[in-house]
């Protein structure tokens, strides 16, 4: 497979971009280093190209009721201008992504799948749309999404686009749409809209001081908070309950999965937790989690908290908070234990 | 551009050597290494007294995204390793020829393999 490239590749390898392969697209992982980067953002104001993430559009007169049978979420509560984080499930209850939803009216909505799964889940919709009075798109190779992140970046939104946007809403000017979302944990939004403008957001905003940021940095911002990495996290085979995102769930409406996940609760099941090293030492996923010298998992996320400057991970675990743990790196045990969510 | 300072010797493998006048044999890694790498963020040191064969992995280096090994240059035993690194792995990048070596170790065989600084430059050009 050939990889592919944003129309901001060349702007990304003249600021000297390290690029690394992700989804089948040449991205770049950082620009100048991974602690700088992830600083930027955490202090100030970075961008993010991630126009590799897809759009999904789902307009019709049943828009409302198919996207609600499809997610997790009963979009009879979103109003126009909301957005929504929720998950996509199978029958089984299991997460086949993440995703938000937006409402740009009544009967226009919005999808933003992960790079990955943008296949996936658009033959997933529109296998289920078949009852519904509804039409898919997928624009995702005509569309970009910058993301702009951190404290800052509430005034680099006003400077460049003279427009503000509150937290999980959006606005619309033109083709682009602006929400106030993002994968960092800080203020900020994402700007979405036709291929042909990339360029022109993205000179405006590094110029007025917007530090861009690579992949590298974005795996340990979203980390730190708690973010689930789609593929890596979840892989097809979990449950939104062991995920612990039970919060995403509106019982009060029937979506795909459902039966399943309150067959589901009735059992006692691992849940993704979070885990903190003690001992100095890095985490990477697959390094094997023990407690009381048996081994009981393996790590799906795992990298050094920048801001903790401590290793930082996530598991599958059925222990409780607070649990001491050891983590298994190149055959030292390290010490950490089970904590809450989110990390910083 | 990478700094290759002309009075050290070099490895395929990216490391420094500088002989010291008692034998021993001072180890660090390049310029050219610390940037691909980039913020080295954990380093996990040999034990003084151990000792290695040429090739072993002696030390490792991690970065917040890889760990990468760093291989003995020639075998010996570890003399003496640079504890500052465990507090501050970042020396590795602010000053990898200085404040950033490794470890120095006493040879048990004659040095060989070793690029001087202009097979180094070429290596890395």
């Amino acid at each position: 497979m050939t990889s592919r490239r944003t129309p901001l590749f060349s702007h990304h390898k003249e600021l000297g971009a390290k690029i690394v392969d992700f989804a089948g697209w040449e991205m770049p992982i950082q620009y100048t280093s991974i602690l700088s980067e992830h600083k930027a953002v955490r202090d100030g104001a970075g961008i993010f190209d991630v126009s590799h993430m897809g759009q999904i559009f789902v307009k019709g007169p049943e828009t409302i009721d198919f996207l609600s049978y499809v997610t997790t979420w009963d979009m009879n509560r979103q109003k126009k201008g909301d957005c929504r984080y929720c998950h996509i499930l199978d029958e089984r209850g299991c997460i086949i992504d993440d995703t938000i939803v937006y409402t740009i009216s009544e009967d226009s909505y919005m999808l933003i799948p992960n790079a990955s799964k943008i296949s996936k889940v658009f033959d997933w919709l529109s296998k289920n749309s078949e009852k519904f009075e509804v039409s898919l798109e997928n624009l995702s190779d005509e569309y970009f999404c910058l993301a702009l992140q951190g404290p800052d970046s509430s005034r680099l939104l006003g400077q460049h686009l003279n427009t503000s946007v509150g937290s999980f809403q959006l606005v619309k000017i033109g083709d682009t749409i602006i929400s106030g979302t993002g994968y960092t944990g800080e203020k900020g939004c994402e700007i979405i809209g036709p291929l042909s403008e990339v360029v022109n957001h993205w000179e405006s905003l590094v110029e007025m001081g917007a530090i861009p940021i690579g992949l590298g940095a974005r795996d340990t911002l979203r980390l730190e908070k708690g973010y689930l990495l789609s593929g890596q996290d979840f892989d097809g085979n979990q449950t939104t309950l062991e995920a612990d995102y039970s919060w995403v769930i509106d019982w009060n409406h029937d979506f795909i999965g459902k039966e399943a996940l309150m067959d589901f609760q009735k059992k006692r099941y691992p849940k993704l937790r979070g885990i903190l090293i003690e001992d100095r030492g890095i985490i990477r996923p697959g390094n094997l989690v023990f407690n009381n010298g048996s081994k009981i998992s393996s790590l799906t996320s795992g990298s050094l908290s920048p801001s903790l400057r401590k290793g930082i991970g996530l598991a599958y675990l059925d222990l409780d908070i607070g649990t001491p743990i050891t983590v298994e790196v190149r055959g030292n045990h390290l010490n950490g234990r089970v904590v809450r969510m989110p990390f910083l | 551009m990478s700094e290759v300072p002309d009075n050290l010797s070099y490895t395929k493998e990216h490391e420094w050597l500088s002989l010291d006048d008692d034998g021993n044999v001072k180890v660090g890694i390049t310029d050219h290494a610390q940037d691909a790498l980039s913020d080295v963020v954990f380093v996990e040191l040999p034990e003084v007294g151990s000792s290695f064969s040429k090739g072993d992995s002696m030390a490792i280096a991690e970065s917040v995204k890889a760990a990468s090994d760093i291989y003995a240059p020639v075998s010996g035993k570890i003399i003496s390793v640079n504890t500052k690194l465990e507090e501050s792995p970042e020396l590795i990048n602010e000053s990898p020829y200085d404040f950033g070596w490794m470890a120095t170790i006493e040879p048990t065989e004659e040095l060989e393999d070793l690029l001087n600084s202009d097979s180094y430059r070429e290596l890395i050009a």
